[in-house]
């Protein structure tokens, strides 16, 4: 009884082992075949020469306008990242932020040659929409979906997040800062949503 | 926000930085471009459709890219009005 149920674990075993690597054998071809899969963000850096594209498959960056793509590592911790959003900072062509799916916020100070991430603060790490201040690129805003959803703040370049506001109606797809000054010391936030295009006071 | 298809998800923003009353939108529909902040839209870029993502070269702001949904780059020189397949 005993040597009949050890070999029906055995045999199951089997099974599930050859499951996995056939599951992995899948995803590794679905990854390679079908490139950016899905692109959520395109940005260029303050100087004009490096384009940025958040995909589905995690950040590429192409020196060529376009033609030509290489992709960025953000992170050995983090095989897949999902890049939702990808802001840099107008003064400052080395510093971008980009926003994950699963892993919050990335920081890079150098171009992208190190990144770390700044999600001190923050309810939850499904960032749709980072927009920074055209005016002080030290304050920015991000949009966060599902746990801890809403917009939350930082004034201090991504070191501190505070939750701000509920956020636009809808899922949102971009967030950006635009300088045009709303009459009462701020300017305005418009968001890209599910629902339209949506726009907020960013004196929340 | 006249000029926008209604009810429909806006993917991509961008602003041009020498007069951010200048905006682009982003749709499946298309290319959409407004010169008053927002109030008023029309379409722009042409055939464009299933557009996931627009970008403008800060220190050209003609100088545009816009992405679609299934990765295809597309660059404009002229402000978003002709548009040419990048690979």
């Amino acid at each position: 009884m005993k040597r009949k149920l050890y070999l029906g674990l055995l045999v199951g075993l089997f099974w599930l082992l050859r499951g996995s690597e056939v599951f992995a054998q899948q995803t590794d071809h679905k990854k390679s075949g079908q490139g950016f899969e899905h692109v959520h963000a395109l940005a260029m850096d303050a100087e004009g020469r490096i384009l940025f594209l958040g995909t589905h498959t995690g950040l590429f960056r192409s020196e060529d306008g376009g033609k030509s793509w290489k992709k960025v590592t953000l992170s050995a911790k983090h095989s897949h990242l999902d890049i939702m959003a990808v802001a840099h900072d107008p003064r400052d062509p080395k510093m971008i932020y980009v926003g994950t799916h699963e892993a919050g916020i990335f920081k890079t100070p150098d171009g992208g040659t190190t990144w770390g991430q700044a999600n001190t603060g923050l309810g939850g790490l499904d960032v749709h929409g980072l927009a920074l201040d055209p005016n002080v690129p030290s304050k920015l805003h991000a949009a966060v979906r599902e746990k801890g959803d809403g917009i939350y703040r930082a004034t201090d370049g991504g070191g501190k997040w505070v939750r701000v506001d509920d956020g636009p109606g809808g899922e949102v797809k971009v967030l950006t800062s635009v300088n045009i000054p709303t009459g009462m010391g701020g300017i305005f936030l418009y968001a890209g949503t599910s629902e339209g295009l949506q726009r907020n006071p960013d004196c929340f | 926000m006249g000029g926008l298809p209604a009810n429909r998800t806006v993917n991509g923003f961008a602003v041009d930085p020498d007069n951010p009353k200048v905006m682009y939108v982003a749709m499946r529909d298309g290319l959409f471009k407004s010169t008053d902040a927002g109030e008023t839209w029309r379409r722009t870029g042409g055939e464009l459709k299933n557009l996931a993502a627009v970008g403008i070269n800060p220190k050209k702001p003609n100088e545009m890219y816009a992405a679609t949904m299934d990765g295809k780059i597309y660059m404009s020189a002229d402000g978003g009005m002709k548009w040419k397949k990048q690979q």
